[in-house]
């Protein structure tokens, strides 16, 4: 009986992979959500990087008429040309340096037809040689990458010329950054959007697959066949696991095309290095992203069999799905941007600790940044299958339930 | 029809608790037996209490009271042994639309541990018998509801069970269909001793396929016997009469 069950369930198993398999638009869901969550931040990326090399036009007003003030004007003129002259050295990326009054710089900036104007003002080598300190006032248009990135690059070189000819002070900076739980930007990004998009991904086929088959009257039919309800739930529960690997996997190709757009770009612009470094996500840490989604998984897949059961229809079931598992996970996923999800104390910092995926994040972030001890790390695997068991159980129990086929 | 009985039902109650304050008596006090190769009508007005006792004999639902026995086994005892030797025809349509007609009948034989290609063969038969072996490659969802019904009865019998339940099997199948469905189910109880235990509101249908009918009526079990021993009893001139008169109080006829 017990070999004749197990062949009963795998043949359930294998209708119910079938049966979704043939809702197109599930699949494609599965497919494109994650990979087009991942391409939108390459491509966001990239567009930033792209931007930030790329040449702009700078305007200068110098009205200084000591030394200073006409040392600096050179500097920005002989960078300007040496790098016309060699288009393969970028360091100030000035595509037309204007000179002009100052009255003609303000009426630009006031039509916003500047993007960069430098102003050395007239008491600006007069203030230096008085105090050792002196300011140049640069206008940047805020709206534009180019410009900022423009902007950027003018005041370090402005800096730069000013502080090698003048040495004022030597400071030194002792730099106290102790490894902290919380991981780069790329990988904040990882945790966030695997997060996000794993818990949302068993939705539609958990209310579909319970509280859609007794809207369509099938789950009678199923119930009376000779194979006990929990068996009928598991290979539910199976299929949905299964199911949804289809949504790791394009997480995972989504990271790797995200990781390409962030290189591709970042590569040979200024601090590029840098920047593929806080950007990119680390491909060894592939695994251990992909075995924390599936935990996320079954435990979005638990709390949606309890939800489905409970619920009215497949619709009612997938709108509280979704209001009960996205509230939480957009407010713990902002936090985990903006700094440690356990920055909060007191209740809000309790509620925060108590919802499952907290732990993912605080998994996550552990393993990436290298602070986790192995303590945290199984308190928090723990956790998250402790609380997944807890709503399978209710769900097994909602599935008993003779109201079920009411 | 042979004299072995195959469902017996003692003092049976259900008793639906909705709220916390509300009770519905679904079933009261039903006692009932059925014997192998008969087919039996359950007749009764929406809410009677036929789609609960037919739930109660398949062991969807726990009587609340009584006993039902089901091919001699307990249905609360030994559900699973009942299971594997009986079919449900549920009153709503209970199809998996993206499956197509052959995969319907495939699939839910499968659960029961048929091997394949035993299916193959009882599906090819089923298809031919209910007239839908041109479509069997058809997905369900673009069949018409009586075509459904077709694959649903085809569904039921793959798993060749000793017992049939079947809630209102012709219900939107055209006349044609319906006559295939209704000559079926002579053909299974006579050839085969299959039992049928049927729901419907058509009494014609009850007249021409029915040994015996058990008339519910507020979960009471106000009727049972043959067609021509009811209407005799009740000094009616035809079925619908002893069934009007007996759900409605109107012109009962007394014994």
């Amino acid at each position: 009986m017990g070999n004749q069950s197990g062949t009963k369930t795998v043949w359930l198993l294998k209708k119910e992979i079938k049966s979704v398999l043939r809702s197109k638009w599930l699949i494609l869901g599965f497919m494109i959500s994650p990979l087009f969550a991942w391409l939108f931040q390459g491509a966001f990326l990239n567009f930033v990087f792209a931007q930030a090399i790329e040449p702009e036009n700078v305007y200068i007003t110098v009205e200084d008429e000591g030394a200073w003030g006409a040392y600096l004007n050179n500097s920005f003129w002989a960078q300007y040309n040496y790098e016309k002259d060699n288009p393969n050295v970028s360091f100030l990326l000035i595509e037309e340096l204007i000179p002009v009054d100052r009255s003609m710089g303000e009426a630009l900036w006031e039509n916003r037809t500047a993007p960069v104007w430098i102003l050395i003002p007239a008491n600006f080598t007069e203030v230096l040689e008085a105090t050792n300190e002196s300011m140049i006032i640069l206008y940047v248009n805020s709206g534009s990458f180019r410009a900022q990135a423009a902007g950027a690059r003018i005041d370090f070189f402005a800096r730069w010329v000013i502080d090698e000819v003048i040495e004022l002070r030597k400071l030194e900076v002792s730099r106290i950054e102790p490894v902290t739980p919380e991981a780069s930007y790329g990988h904040q990004l990882a945790i966030f959007l695997v997060m996000l998009t794993s818990v949302l991904a068993p939705g539609p086929y958990v209310s579909k697959s319970f509280a859609g088959e007794r809207e369509r009257h099938t789950l009678e039919a199923l119930l009376v066949v000779p194979l006990s309800r929990l068996r009928i739930l598991g290979a539910k529960l199976v299929a949905g696991l299964i199911l949804t690997m289809i949504y790791s996997a394009f997480t995972i190709v989504g990271i790797l095309v995200y990781n390409f757009l962030v290189v591709f770009r970042a590569q040979g612009a200024i601090g590029g290095d840098e920047a593929v470094q806080f950007y990119s996500i680390n491909v060894e840490t592939l695994p251990l992203i992909f075995f924390c989604q599936f935990l996320i998984l079954l435990c979005a897949i638990g709390i949606g069999v309890v939800i489905s059961m409970l619920a009215k229809d497949q619709a009612s079931a997938e709108s509280i799905n979704n209001l009960i598992l996205l509230v939480p996970t957009m407010v713990i996923g902002i936090l985990g941007f903006t700094g440690s999800i356990l920055q909060y104390g007191g209740l809000f910092g309790m509620i925060v600790w108590l919802i499952p995926f907290s732990h993912a994040i605080m998994f996550l972030n552990g393993v990436l940044s290298g602070a986790a001890t192995v303590t945290s790390l199984t308190v928090n695997v723990l956790y998250m299958l402790g609380f997944t068991l807890v709503f399978l159980v209710l769900g097994a129990r909602a599935f008993e339930r003779e109201a079920i086929i009411a | 029809m042979l004299d072995e009985v195959v469902i017996k039902t003692e003092s049976l109650l259900k008793i639906f608790e909705e709220g916390k304050k509300r009770e519905v008596t679904a079933l009261n006090d039903v006692s009932l037996q059925i014997r192998r190769g008969e087919v039996f009508g359950l007749l009764g007005p929406n809410g009677a209490g036929k789609t609960t006792l037919i739930r109660i004999l398949v062991g969807l639902l726990t009587p609340t009271g009584g006993e039902a026995h089901v091919l001699g086994r307990n249905v609360t005892a030994d559900i699973e042994y009942i299971r594997e030797r009986v079919a449900l025809l549920p009153q709503e349509a209970g199809i998996y639309e993206r499956l197509t007609a052959r995969e319907n009948l495939i699939y839910y034989g499968g659960l029961y541990g048929i091997p394949e290609e035993t299916l193959n063969e009882r599906a090819d038969e089923l298809l031919d018998i209910v007239g839908l072996r041109e479509k069997e490659d058809y997905q369900v969802k673009g069949f018409s509801g009586g075509m459904k019904r077709k694959v649903l009865v085809a569904r039921a019998l793959i798993i060749e069970p000793e017992i049939i339940f079947m809630d209102e099997p012709t219900t939107g199948v055209d006349t044609i269909g319906a006559r295939v469905v209704r000559t079926l189910l002579k053909r299974l109880s006579s050839e085969r001793n299959q039992t049928i235990i049927l729901t419907t509101h058509d009494l014609n249908e009850v007249s021409e396929l029915c040994h015996r009918v058990g008339i519910l009526n507020q979960g009471r079990l106000v009727a049972v016997g043959k067609p021509t021993e009811l209407e005799e009893k009740f000094k009616a001139a035809n079925l619908e009469e002893v069934f009007t008169g007996l759900v409605t109080g109107e012109g009962v006829y007394g014994e």
